[in-house]
């Protein structure tokens, strides 16, 4: 399966990963929402390293930079490394079941959390780190769909 | 990260990135619209009827205020001339709605459906129906973002409405709640004190309702007072909001109410 095959499931991921994104959450639920863009890198960077590298990841970030009004760059900067660690490990983790898939997201969840309150907290934003467990439990349990559609693709080109 | 933070050369690249994102902003808020119209087109005529009385009664009440607050004008532009003041500032409102909230828990900014194409400018103050909502930062042609004054990076003159006592109030990241900045152990101010625009800056108009001193304490060492303040504007909830075009006295040169 060549890379074509899975742009246009790829895009249309993107766009529905946005508009998930833009929706609005009441105020004292909004830091429980996931990180939709996140979570769909993880999906296709798992089972597509190849195709979806570390620039799918840039690309992403700056997407994520744009759409969270963030410094350009700070998103860029934790979905890389979040890309870094899943091309290093994505041998073993396709080959996982399901439910340590989930943990593994889970436990990057967590990862890209606390690397992001490092980061506000080195340019003295207020760290949000309470809720952190809860969110990530949240974009664990969100991401198994992604993880069946990514998966789907996956076998189709076995 | 340090080019973005230190200069503005990806502001028009970021600008145009967001400006794009607006139609799936307007896609995300489609279910609320549906569920609106679903709920204006199978409303009863009785409940309709009594709204109706209702609004009707309320127009009254605030007609009556508005006559009172009109004389009060009157004697305040008296007394402003007497002792030789500035003049005073004329506010024009338009009505605009709220289509998108920011994704982002930490930044507080909402996207409105007005945009230059309506006269909103960069720096505009926007209000709703309880207080001072924030200003407005990005305008395209039909839309415009407002930073909402608990924005982390947003930071506002006010006084306090029963001394005149100067300050500044901070964003926390927090829709209910702001901090009160540099404010001395000495100063007179107490939990329920109500905060109001002072207009100092020339960003905000004066004397718009801003929040309610909540709590008041004080660390051992520090110099000033930890003060935290809740907004009156309903910041996380108010979905019409009004954008004030504030006009020098008697030039009022076009009709920008609706």
């Amino acid at each position: 399966m060549n890379r074509n095959t899975t742009f246009k499931p790829v895009l249309i991921m993107l766009f529905v990963a946005m508009i998930f994104q833009f929706i609005p959450f009441a105020s004292d639920w909004g830091f429980y929402k996931p990180n939709f863009l996140l979570l769909m890198m993880i999906a296709w960077m798992l089972y597509f390293p190849d195709q979806y590298g570390i620039g799918f990841a840039v690309i992403m970030g700056v997407f994520a930079d744009c759409i969270f009004l963030s410094t350009l760059g700070y998103h860029i900067l934790l979905f890389s490394v979040c890309g870094l660690i899943l091309i290093f490990f994505h041998r073993i983790v396709v080959y996982l079941q399901l439910v340590h898939r989930v943990t593994l997201v889970f436990l990057m969840i967590l990862l890209v959390e606390f690397m992001r309150a490092a980061i506000d907290s080195s340019l003295d934003k207020p760290l949000a780190i309470d809720g952190v467990l809860y969110l990530a439990i949240i974009s664990a349990i969100c991401w198994i769909p992604l993880d069946k559609v990514a998966g789907h693709f996956y076998a189709l080109q076995k | 990260m340090t080019l973005d933070t230190y200069t503005s050369l990806f502001e028009s690249t970021k600008s145009d990135i967001s400006e794009a994102t607006i139609p799936l902003q307007l896609l995300a808020d489609f279910p609320y619209q549906v569920k609106q119209w679903v709920g204006m087109s199978t409303i009863s005529r009785t409940k309709l009827e009594q709204k109706n009385v209702s609004l009707e009664k309320e127009r009254l009440i605030l007609l009556g205020q508005l006559q009172r607050s009109a004389e009060l004008a009157a004697e305040n532009l008296r007394l402003r001339q007497l002792l030789n003041a500035t003049e005073l500032l004329m506010q024009s409102v338009l009505v605009t709605e709220v289509i998108g909230v920011s994704p982002n828990p930490v930044n507080h900014s909402v996207t409105i459906n007005r945009g230059a194409n309506d006269g909103v400018y960069t720096g505009q103050p926007v209000l709703d129906a309880d207080g001072l909502m924030g200003q407005v930062v990005e305008v395209f042609d039909n839309y415009s973002k407002v930073l909402l004054i608990t924005d982390i990076n947003h930071a506002l003159p006010v006084q306090v409405l029963r001394n005149g006592l100067r300050s500044i109030v901070e964003g926390t990241s927090d829709y209910n709640e702001m901090s009160l900045r540099y404010v001395s152990p000495t100063v007179d101010i107490e939990e329920g004190d109500m905060l109001v625009s002072s207009g100092l800056g020339g960003r905000f108009p004066m004397g718009y309702p801003v929040g309610t001193v909540s709590s008041i304490s004080q660390q051992p060492g520090k110099k000033f007072m930890q003060i935290t303040v809740t907004p009156s504007a309903k910041l996380d909830r108010s979905r019409h909001l009004l954008l004030v075009f504030t006009l020098k006295d008697g030039d009022v040169t076009r009709d920008i109410n609706e």
